[in-house]
């Protein structure tokens, strides 16, 4: 059974404005894609693509004035967003869990890490007070946290960003989950730790068979750690499949771009591509959403574009793709 | 940790050094010469200089902030010219009067505050929030003395259910003797349930002016403290990992309590303000009707003294706060 599947999945930001009139802000647009177990997804964009939207939505974790308005989210084949709130729950931080960019802000201040840990193990499983605690000491130092026993009593604001983005991924992995979540888990650290926290999470998808999501605006984390990848722009998936399937042909004009864009790319002297806003989601234009930008952009853009298969699961929704 | 602590309170040392050093210069730069008055109209010339070494006024400034600095030190704060008693005495007299009524003030305004505020941050612009947002907003506006007044209007007057606000016991009862200086529970101790029960009735209109005025803002600092608790990355990432409700405002509340009690105890200092005006309305003989009808009166050596005591409480409030902060907060680096 296919571990994540998401269908045609809308957010809307409702919201009313000084004269009273309601106001539709069309965050997410039909995301649609499927992570199998064992897989690392690598979701990309730009700021304000919906990639962090898109793991809220299907986490249940939205507040108003976002809401979910339309779509499926079936995990092992049970649909999140029709589940009742108590059993959606549950499953967080059990059998998905999530990883968030700002590690220090996120854990509890005022508990130490080591309490934090026993905390999320004993509030989803039956075990005792004894054996949680062997269980996040085994954690931590499966993480490559030296002492761990010792750290287990360490304050959060004691940790550096690294350590305690593992102890983040730590509290992530307490329940074993079968999905996990990590949104932007590198931005803000040091370029050599980045690599140690992927590297570890590279590697305990490959050792456990977990499925796992990375969301990153960086394609360099994508090209070494994904083994499939989805571009996001204004709300909807342009372009996915095999990393090396997309990155080997980019077929929509946004992830040509994207990739064109890249300092490595930049540095090489390539054509320089045309910039610009991302489009006003309050107003989005008809048909596909990147025509404003497009530089292949033709009056039949102005229609909805057809997901065009490419083969080996290679998709790209573009008026400009042939098969 | 006692490292710390130790060093906490040893601050207050240096503190009072300068409060003191205020206080002198408090009656000092108001340019009033007390010696005239000491003296007596036909004082000669002779007579005057003789008083003016005897309270050492003909040395230089720092000699006499010397002496006074070595008085207050050994309980001297001057005599009162109204009453010609030790200022000292009289406000050790009126102390617990004071403490009384804010105690039991702030603890009911608190009591109330806090979980009124956290249940309107718990559902922000629900009904509660609304209906506790108007009534704070009507404790902030409301005067005072105003109110203190309107209680007696309304309670005494025209009710019958309260005292007349004529000070902290039945004017025809003999107060308890003296073991904490509150009628009420001296009354209590003594087994005079008479004097206790007129003690509780007195103090139930003053208390409930101190608590609605102190409840106000503590409502309101209270909401938006957890507010913003309740909007921060941990909580939202407990949410997350699917923890419990409960759990959940377990942690909004005891990442609350610093700030909150902090508050509180910046309010409690500027609530001495408060507190006189209420003292004067229901005439409760406290410290705050004391020091003010010294200011009025111009009775510097108690103005002095009163000054010196609110300096003093303020000190300590603020110690009491820091050391709260200490044991509960890890960044300061003395929790358990």
């Amino acid at each position: 059974m296919t571990l994540l599947s998401v269908e045609d999945l809308h957010t809307h930001f409702i919201s009313r404005d000084l004269d009273n009139q309601i106001r539709v802000a069309r965050a997410l647009n039909g995301v649609s894609f499927t992570l199998e177990a064992g897989r690392i997804l690598g979701l990309v964009g730009e700021t304000g693509a919906g990639k962090s939207l898109t793991a809220t939505s299907l986490m249940g974790l939205l507040r108003p004035p976002a809401r979910v308005v339309g779509g499926r989210a079936l995990f092992e084949g049970q649909d999140l967003l029709a589940m009742p709130e108590a059993q959606v729950n549950a499953l967080r931080g059990r059998d998905i869990s999530l990883v968030v960019q700002s590690p220090k802000s996120s854990l509890d201040p005022l508990t130490r890490i080591g309490d934090q840990l026993i905390r999320i193990h004993r509030a989803h499983r039956k075990v005792s007070e004894a054996a949680a605690r062997d269980r996040a000491v085994e954690m931590l130092a499966s993480l490559g946290i030296p002492d761990p026993a010792r750290r287990m009593a360490a304050w959060p604001y004691e940790l550096s960003g690294g350590m305690a983005q593992r102890v983040l991924i730590a509290l992530a992995l307490m329940n074993a989950p079968r999905l996990l979540i990590a949104d932007e888990p590198t931005t803000g650290l040091d370029v050599t730790v980045q690599a140690q926290i992927l590297d570890l999470l590279r590697d305990l998808v490959r050792r456990t068979g977990i499925g796992a999501m990375i969301i990153t605006h960086d394609l360099g984390v994508v090209a070494h750690y994904c083994d499939e990848m989805a571009v996001m722009y204004a709300g909807a998936i342009v372009e996915s499949g095999p990393v090396r399937e997309v990155f080997g042909q980019p077929s929509h004009p946004y992830t040509a771009n994207l990739i064109g864009a890249t300092p490595e790319r930049l540095r090489l002297g390539g054509p320089r591509t045309v910039g610009g806003p991302p489009p006003n989601l309050f107003r989005l234009p008809e048909g596909c959403a990147y025509r404003d930008r497009c530089p292949q952009a033709g009056p039949d853009c102005a229609q909805t574009p057809p997901d065009v298969a490419l083969g080996a699961g290679h998709i790209a929704r573009c008026h400009r793709v042939a098969a | 940790m006692s490292g710390l602590l130790a060093r906490r309170i040893a601050l207050v040392v240096p503190l009072l050094a300068v409060i003191l050093l205020f206080t002198f210069l408090l009656v000092r730069l108001s340019g009033s010469d007390p010696v005239g008055l000491l003296a007596g109209p036909t004082a000669t010339t002779e007579e005057i200089a003789l008083v003016r070494a005897s309270l050492a006024l003909d040395q230089p400034i720092w000699v006499q902030f010397g002496v006074y600095f070595g008085k207050v030190l050994q309980g001297d704060l001057g005599q009162s010219w109204l009453s010609n008693r030790p200022v000292l005495a009289e406000i050790l007299d009126r102390a617990p009067a004071t403490i009384e009524l804010m105690f039991w003030g702030v603890l009911i305004g608190a009591g109330l505050g806090i979980p009124a505020g956290l249940r309107a941050a718990f559902r922000p612009d629900g009904s509660f929030d609304q209906v506790t947002r108007f009534l704070s907003l009507l404790g902030f506006s409301v005067p005072t003395y105003w109110l203190g007044l309107i209680m007696l209007f309304v309670f005494f007057y025209l009710l019958g259910w309260a005292p007349p606000g004529m000070g902290r016991i039945d004017l025809f009862l003999t107060p308890p003797d003296r073991i904490t200086g509150s009628y009420l529970i001296d009354g209590l101790l003594a087994a005079d349930w008479e004097a206790a029960g007129s003690a509780f009735s007195q103090l139930v209109l003053p208390v409930l002016c101190v608590a609605i005025i102190s409840a106000a803002p503590i409502i309101k600092q209270t909401r938006a403290i957890a507010l913003e608790v309740l909007a921060s990355d941990y909580i939202r990432y407990a949410r997350a990992q699917g923890l419990p409700h409960g759990q959940i405002r377990a942690m909004a509340l005891r990442n609350s309590a610093t700030p909150v009690v902090t508050f509180i105890g910046t309010e409690i200092t500027g609530l001495v303000g408060t507190t006189s005006l209420i003292e004067y309305v229901f005439a409760w003989g406290g410290l705050g009707q004391y020091g003010l009808s010294a200011i009025i009166a111009g009775d510097f050596a108690v103005v002095q003294g009163y000054v010196l005591v609110l300096a003093l409480f303020s000190v300590l409030v603020f110690l009491a706060v820091d050391v709260f902060v200490m044991l509960t907060e890890p960044r300061a680096g003395a929790a358990p």
